[in-house]
């Protein structure tokens, strides 16, 4: 083999230099995205919270598209392209294929970043997250973007080529494990996202530079879906594999059935870009046999595989616990868990809040009859801010706690702290999504700068408990950011000043 | 007991699971194996049946038929 291996003493896995310094840069990328992303989301709900209305209108939807791209796109492929190396190289005990290829590709997704990031912060990109045509940014920020997503195709590629390379030098026994069976839908469903942002961004960029004329608004909508969608579904399908395998490390949970759980990620592969659909349900250009077909029958079998999920993950974790003698009545599986881990309570908290919140939500709002009274209200972000928010995100911190002492070889610093932020975390989103869905029943618009309407020549009224929950959004939205405030300060302290890792008195 | 810093995972790995422990709950179904989860399964089908119907009676209110 090349390359140098050094064998994890807590896990006895052989662990590729290059993966582990792949994994490392990754990681930190996506803690810097989140920072971004997490002060001009704080930025963003003072500015909602009439009471307070923080931001100028243009400030607002500027902070509102960096909030989007930098939490929704650099921050979670990011720290997906981490969970790539981490599922291939690190848990097959193999080498990564073509470092050199994911270094190139690391340095083009920053490179993409950071000029998707200048044109937003310059304003030549108020175009929001969606940038629906005929918005137009600088053609630098479509560039950025293309670049940004060669780059995590490239590492998609890697990733596929470290499957291959573990297969044929034997570097494990069996079938490959269920986490990385988890990551390689992830990442089949990624080469879907990425060449439908291809055959989308590439003659948008072009119709930035003036080389052609225009792009159908329509058509676009519909491509752009492909990636803006199915890229939410990468994260589904990364966040439920780091629940199987946060499940394992924390209370040795096991897998009920392998062929059920495995059969959930093929539906996934199968049926989710086609729930892209749901998007466009109030879209009077498509006609309703296409949306129902893609909403009421493929995004069901969509929802089936994350209810299967939603079931083994948690039967995994009781029968785990029950085999190790935890018996006593319905519950004492779950009262006697290591809650005091922060990795096991993220892991708990991301499955309720996304299946409980974010899960109903989505699939109500899918059936296309309802979708029209929840369609652009802040129903909408209260479903997503469940799903990617308190479901992926909260995996991710939960898995990161994990990474910083195997990878990073180091204590997790203000562990007291770190004990804590998950709880402020998911306490803090559940009100949030929670009041953000109330409010949108009252029919708050989502993406409004002034929903009193000021200066406007009509006038709307909501009820008056509108005032009522936007405040609680705002409480649980402050809560949720000291939360994601205490992960920064954890994850940045622990791995550049943190204490070297000692176990049994030896440094490791 | 967790050690200052490091996940209890790490510190204080879980069991391994016995083999007559596995061989016995193999012998019963998933239900019955775990009890606890297919409780909340069905707390989950309740919350998703009533915000489902709600937001039925919502939409019914805004397009009265008749």
């Amino acid at each position: 083999m090349n390359g140098q291996f050094r064998t994890c003493p807590v896990t006895g896995r052989q662990i590729h230099a290059q993966a582990e310094s792949l994994i490392k840069v990754n990681a930190v990328a996506a803690t810097v995205a989140l920072l971004i992303g997490g002060i001009t989301a704080v930025l963003v709900l003072l500015t909602r919270w009439q009471v307070v209305h923080l931001l100028p209108a243009t400030w607002f939807y500027r902070l509102l598209t960096i909030h989007g791209m930098t939490m929704l796109i650099f921050f979670i492929l990011f720290f997906e392209m981490a969970i790539l190396y981490f599922a291939s190289a690190v848990l097959l005990n193999s080498r990564v294929a073509t470092p050199r290829l994911g270094w190139v590709s690391f340095w083009l997704m920053v490179l993409g970043a950071v000029m998707v990031e200048w044109n937003m912060f310059t304003g030549k990109a108020d175009v929001l997250f969606t940038s629906y045509v005929p918005l137009k940014a600088n053609s630098w920020y479509y560039l950025g973007v293309i670049l940004f997503a060669v780059g995590a195709l490239l590492v998609v590629g890697i990733f596929f080529g470290t499957l291959v390379i573990a297969k044929r030098e034997k570097t494990y026994t069996g079938s490959m494990p269920l986490v990385t069976f988890g990551a390689a839908t992830a990442a089949i469903i990624a080469v879907i996202t990425l060449g439908h942002g291809a055959a989308i961004y590439i003659p948008t960029y072009l119709w930035s530079l003036g080389v052609i004329k225009s792009v159908d608004p329509e058509l676009y909508r519909l491509v752009w879906w492909g990636l803006g969608h199915s890229s939410q579904q990468i994260n589904v399908a990364a966040m439920v594999s780091v629940w199987y395998l946060l499940g394992a490390l924390t209370i040795g949970s096991v897998v009920l059935n392998e062929k059920v759980s495995r059969s959930a990620f093929v539906l996934y592969v199968l049926f989710i870009s086609m729930a892209s659909a749901h998007h466009l349900l109030v879209d009077p250009g498509f006609g309703p046999a296409w949306k129902v077909w893609n909403t009421s029958y493929a995004m069901y079998l969509a929802v089936l595989a994350s209810m299967v999920h939603g079931f083994t993950v948690p039967a995994g974790l009781e029968l785990g616990q029950r085999l190790r003698g935890l018996t006593k009545g319905l519950f004492e599986w779950l009262r006697k868990a290591p809650w005091d881990d922060p990795a096991f309570s993220s892991m708990i908290f991301s499955i309720i809040i996304f299946g409980f919140v974010g899960g109903i939500t989505g699939v109500t709002f899918g059936t296309e009859q309802i979708n029209i009274i929840a369609h652009n209200t802040l129903r909408v972000p209260g479903h997503f801010h469940a799903t990617v928010v308190a479901g992926t995100a909260l995996a991710f911190m939960g898995l990161t706690y994990y990474v910083i002492p195997l990878i990073f070889r180091k204590q997790v610093a203000f562990w007291p702290l770190a004990k804590l932020q998950p709880y402020l975390f998911a306490g803090g989103m559940l009100l949030f999504s929670v009041a953000m869905t109330f409010a949108g029943t009252f029919g708050v618009p989502r993406r409004h700068y002034d929903i009193s309407f000021t200066q406007a020549p009509f006038d709307i009224e909501f009820s008056p408990a509108v005032d009522v929950v936007m405040a609680i959004m705002a409480i649980g939205g402050l809560l949720a950011a000291v939360g994601g405030g205490i992960y920064i300060l954890v994850t940045v302290w622990s791995v550049f000043f943190g204490k070297p890792l000692e176990l049994g008195g030896k440094r490791i | 007991m967790s050690m200052h810093g490091v996940p209890r995972g790490i510190t204080n790995p879980p069991q391994p699971i016995s083999p007559a422990a596995a061989a016995q709950a193999e012998e019963q179904h998933a239900g019955a194996q775990t009890p606890g989860t297919l409780v909340l399964v069905f707390v989950f089908l309740a919350a998703f049946m009533l915000y489902y119907f709600v937001n039925w009676k919502l939409l019914s209110f805004l397009w009265r038929i008749g």
